[in-house]
Protein backbone atom coordinates (compact mmCIF):
# COMPACT_ATOMS: atom_id res chain seq x y z
CA UNK A 1 0.00 0.00 0.00
CA UNK A 2 1.41 3.37 -0.95
CA UNK A 3 0.02 6.36 0.86
CA UNK A 4 1.27 9.90 0.68
CA UNK A 5 1.67 11.30 4.17
CA UNK A 6 1.23 15.03 4.24
CA UNK A 7 3.15 17.19 6.66
CA UNK A 8 0.85 17.83 9.59
CA UNK A 9 0.43 21.38 10.74
CA UNK A 10 0.94 21.56 14.46
CA UNK A 11 -0.58 24.83 15.57
CA UNK A 12 -3.15 26.56 13.41
CA UNK A 13 -6.01 26.87 15.91
CA UNK A 14 -7.71 30.22 16.32
CA UNK A 15 -7.74 30.02 20.10
CA UNK A 16 -5.26 27.67 21.71
CA UNK A 17 -5.03 27.32 25.44
CA UNK A 18 -3.18 24.13 26.20
CA UNK A 19 -3.19 20.85 24.42
CA UNK A 20 -5.06 17.56 24.82
CA UNK A 21 -3.95 14.44 23.00
CA UNK A 22 -6.06 11.30 23.02
CA UNK A 23 -4.92 7.86 21.91
CA UNK A 24 -8.10 5.98 20.98
CA UNK A 25 -7.27 2.30 21.09
CA UNK A 26 -10.35 0.48 22.40
CA UNK A 27 -12.82 -0.80 19.84
CA UNK A 28 -15.82 -1.26 22.14
CA UNK A 29 -18.85 1.02 21.87
CA UNK A 30 -18.73 2.25 25.50
CA UNK A 31 -15.25 3.75 25.11
CA UNK A 32 -16.36 5.91 22.20
CA UNK A 33 -18.62 7.95 24.51
CA UNK A 34 -15.75 9.46 26.56
CA UNK A 35 -13.82 9.92 23.32
CA UNK A 36 -16.62 12.12 21.97
CA UNK A 37 -17.20 13.97 25.25
CA UNK A 38 -13.54 14.73 25.99
CA UNK A 39 -12.68 15.71 22.44
CA UNK A 40 -15.62 18.08 22.26
CA UNK A 41 -15.08 19.45 25.78
CA UNK A 42 -11.37 20.02 25.13
CA UNK A 43 -12.10 21.85 21.90
CA UNK A 44 -14.79 23.94 23.65
CA UNK A 45 -12.23 24.88 26.32
CA UNK A 46 -10.09 26.36 23.57
CA UNK A 47 -7.52 23.57 23.67
CA UNK A 48 -5.69 22.11 20.72
CA UNK A 49 -7.06 18.55 20.55
CA UNK A 50 -5.47 15.74 18.59
CA UNK A 51 -6.93 12.23 18.48
CA UNK A 52 -4.73 9.35 17.36
CA UNK A 53 -6.87 6.35 16.42
CA UNK A 54 -5.27 2.93 16.47
CA UNK A 55 -6.08 -0.74 17.09
CA UNK A 56 -9.67 -1.92 16.76
CA UNK A 57 -10.89 1.65 17.33
CA UNK A 58 -10.09 2.20 13.64
CA UNK A 59 -13.25 0.20 12.84
CA UNK A 60 -15.34 3.12 14.13
CA UNK A 61 -13.84 5.40 11.47
CA UNK A 62 -14.30 3.43 8.26
CA UNK A 63 -16.74 4.19 5.47
CA UNK A 64 -17.86 0.57 5.76
CA UNK A 65 -20.11 0.38 8.82
CA UNK A 66 -19.04 -1.84 11.73
CA UNK A 67 -21.30 -2.47 14.69
CA UNK A 68 -19.04 -1.69 17.62
CA UNK A 69 -19.54 -4.33 20.34
CA UNK A 70 -20.09 -3.64 24.03
CA UNK A 71 -17.48 -5.28 26.27
CA UNK A 72 -18.84 -8.69 27.29
CA UNK A 73 -19.02 -7.85 31.01
CA UNK A 74 -21.35 -4.89 30.32
CA UNK A 75 -23.31 -6.28 27.39
CA UNK A 76 -26.36 -6.72 29.66
CA UNK A 77 -26.32 -2.94 30.28
CA UNK A 78 -26.36 -1.99 26.59
CA UNK A 79 -30.15 -1.51 26.21
CA UNK A 80 -30.36 0.60 29.40
CA UNK A 81 -27.39 2.68 28.28
CA UNK A 82 -28.98 3.37 24.91
CA UNK A 83 -32.28 4.27 26.58
CA UNK A 84 -30.60 6.56 29.12
CA UNK A 85 -28.57 8.35 26.47
CA UNK A 86 -31.66 8.98 24.41
CA UNK A 87 -33.66 10.21 27.43
CA UNK A 88 -30.83 12.61 28.34
CA UNK A 89 -30.39 13.71 24.72
CA UNK A 90 -26.71 12.78 24.77
CA UNK A 91 -25.26 13.29 21.31
CA UNK A 92 -23.78 10.28 19.53
CA UNK A 93 -19.99 9.97 19.78
CA UNK A 94 -19.52 10.72 16.09
CA UNK A 95 -21.72 13.83 16.30
CA UNK A 96 -19.58 15.01 19.23
CA UNK A 97 -16.41 14.36 17.24
CA UNK A 98 -17.85 16.20 14.26
CA UNK A 99 -18.65 19.20 16.49
CA UNK A 100 -15.15 19.05 17.99
CA UNK A 101 -13.60 19.04 14.53
CA UNK A 102 -15.60 22.16 13.65
CA UNK A 103 -13.93 23.77 16.67
CA UNK A 104 -10.51 22.71 15.40
CA UNK A 105 -9.92 19.20 16.79
CA UNK A 106 -7.98 16.83 14.52
CA UNK A 107 -8.33 13.09 14.11
CA UNK A 108 -5.49 10.93 12.81
CA UNK A 109 -5.42 7.26 11.94
CA UNK A 110 -2.35 5.21 12.88
CA UNK A 111 -0.47 4.29 9.73
CA UNK A 112 0.92 1.00 11.03
CA UNK A 113 -2.41 -0.40 12.30
CA UNK A 114 -4.21 0.91 9.20
CA UNK A 115 -1.75 -1.12 7.14
CA UNK A 116 -2.18 -4.20 9.33
CA UNK A 117 -5.96 -3.99 8.96
CA UNK A 118 -5.74 -3.34 5.23
CA UNK A 119 -7.20 0.17 5.49
CA UNK A 120 -6.08 2.96 3.14
CA UNK A 121 -6.93 6.69 3.40
CA UNK A 122 -9.87 6.09 1.09
CA UNK A 123 -11.38 3.49 3.42
CA UNK A 124 -11.79 6.04 6.23
CA UNK A 125 -14.77 8.34 6.60
CA UNK A 126 -14.67 12.14 6.74
CA UNK A 127 -13.91 12.21 10.49
CA UNK A 128 -10.31 11.27 9.74
CA UNK A 129 -7.99 14.14 8.82
CA UNK A 130 -4.99 12.08 7.86
CA UNK A 131 -3.00 8.89 8.33
CA UNK A 132 0.13 9.49 10.38
CA UNK A 133 2.80 7.54 12.21
CA UNK A 134 3.31 7.35 15.97
CA UNK A 135 6.26 9.75 15.84
CA UNK A 136 4.03 12.49 14.40
CA UNK A 137 1.50 11.99 17.19
CA UNK A 138 4.18 12.00 19.90
CA UNK A 139 5.61 15.17 18.42
CA UNK A 140 2.13 16.78 18.39
CA UNK A 141 1.40 15.64 21.94
CA UNK A 142 4.63 17.02 23.39
CA UNK A 143 4.07 19.51 26.19
CA UNK A 144 0.37 18.72 26.68
CA UNK A 145 -1.87 16.20 28.42
CA UNK A 146 -2.20 12.75 26.87
CA UNK A 147 -5.02 10.27 27.50
CA UNK A 148 -5.16 6.62 26.47
CA UNK A 149 -8.67 5.27 25.95
CA UNK B 1 -29.29 32.97 19.07
CA UNK B 2 -30.18 36.68 19.26
CA UNK B 3 -27.58 39.40 19.04
CA UNK B 4 -28.46 42.86 20.33
CA UNK B 5 -25.76 45.37 21.19
CA UNK B 6 -23.13 42.99 22.48
CA UNK B 7 -25.50 40.70 24.36
CA UNK B 8 -26.00 37.17 23.09
CA UNK B 9 -28.53 34.67 24.37
CA UNK B 10 -27.47 31.04 24.10
CA UNK B 11 -30.28 28.58 24.82
CA UNK B 12 -28.75 25.18 25.63
CA UNK B 13 -31.67 23.85 27.63
CA UNK B 14 -32.11 20.11 27.15
CA UNK B 15 -28.57 19.67 25.90
CA UNK B 16 -26.27 17.31 27.84
CA UNK B 17 -22.61 17.83 28.69
CA UNK B 18 -20.54 18.93 26.80
CA UNK B 19 -23.28 20.57 24.70
CA UNK B 20 -23.81 23.78 26.73
CA UNK B 21 -20.10 24.55 27.10
CA UNK B 22 -19.69 23.95 23.36
CA UNK B 23 -22.56 26.32 22.57
CA UNK B 24 -20.85 28.85 24.84
CA UNK B 25 -17.51 28.31 23.05
CA UNK B 26 -19.17 28.91 19.67
CA UNK B 27 -20.80 32.14 20.91
CA UNK B 28 -17.44 33.15 22.42
CA UNK B 29 -15.73 32.79 19.04
CA UNK B 30 -18.21 35.26 17.56
CA UNK B 31 -17.92 37.70 20.47
CA UNK B 32 -15.70 40.65 21.22
CA UNK B 33 -14.29 42.07 24.45
CA UNK B 34 -17.03 43.77 26.46
CA UNK B 35 -19.81 41.53 25.17
CA UNK B 36 -22.10 39.67 27.52
CA UNK B 37 -23.26 36.13 26.88
CA UNK B 38 -26.33 34.78 28.67
CA UNK B 39 -26.37 30.99 28.74
CA UNK B 40 -29.48 28.97 29.56
CA UNK B 41 -28.95 25.32 30.43
CA UNK B 42 -30.50 22.42 32.29
CA UNK B 43 -27.47 20.11 32.58
CA UNK B 44 -26.43 20.35 36.27
CA UNK B 45 -22.74 20.11 35.30
CA UNK B 46 -22.94 23.57 33.76
CA UNK B 47 -22.46 25.41 37.06
CA UNK B 48 -19.00 23.93 37.62
CA UNK B 49 -18.15 23.81 33.92
CA UNK B 50 -18.72 27.51 33.20
CA UNK B 51 -16.34 28.39 36.04
CA UNK B 52 -13.71 26.05 34.59
CA UNK B 53 -14.27 27.49 31.13
CA UNK B 54 -14.01 31.08 32.37
CA UNK B 55 -10.82 30.35 34.29
CA UNK B 56 -9.29 28.58 31.29
CA UNK B 57 -10.23 31.30 28.81
CA UNK B 58 -9.71 34.27 31.20
CA UNK B 59 -13.31 35.47 31.02
CA UNK B 60 -15.64 36.48 33.81
CA UNK B 61 -18.71 34.82 35.29
CA UNK B 62 -21.04 37.62 36.42
CA UNK B 63 -23.73 35.40 37.92
CA UNK B 64 -25.15 31.89 38.04
CA UNK B 65 -28.84 31.58 38.91
CA UNK B 66 -30.95 28.48 39.21
CA UNK B 67 -34.73 28.57 38.89
CA UNK B 68 -36.30 25.13 38.92
CA UNK B 69 -34.17 23.15 36.53
CA UNK B 70 -33.18 26.18 34.44
CA UNK B 71 -29.68 27.49 35.07
CA UNK B 72 -28.91 31.01 33.85
CA UNK B 73 -25.28 32.06 33.58
CA UNK B 74 -24.14 35.56 32.69
CA UNK B 75 -20.64 35.70 31.23
CA UNK B 76 -18.70 38.86 30.48
CA UNK B 77 -16.14 38.53 27.70
CA UNK B 78 -12.94 40.10 28.99
CA UNK B 79 -10.48 38.30 26.72
CA UNK B 80 -10.59 37.27 23.09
Amino acid sequence: MTETIEIVETSVREVSSGKLSIIMFSGTADKFIPLGVLTQAGAAMGMEVNVFVTGFALLGFTKAHHDLPMPAEFAFMAPDLAKGMEANKVASWDAMLRQARELGAKVYACSMMSGVMGLAKDDFNDLVDNIVGAATFIHQAEGGETLFI
Amino acid sequence: MNQTSGRTLVDSRGSSCPGPITDLAIAYRRSKVGDVIELWATDPGVKADVNAWATKTSNQIVSIDETGEKITVIIRITKR
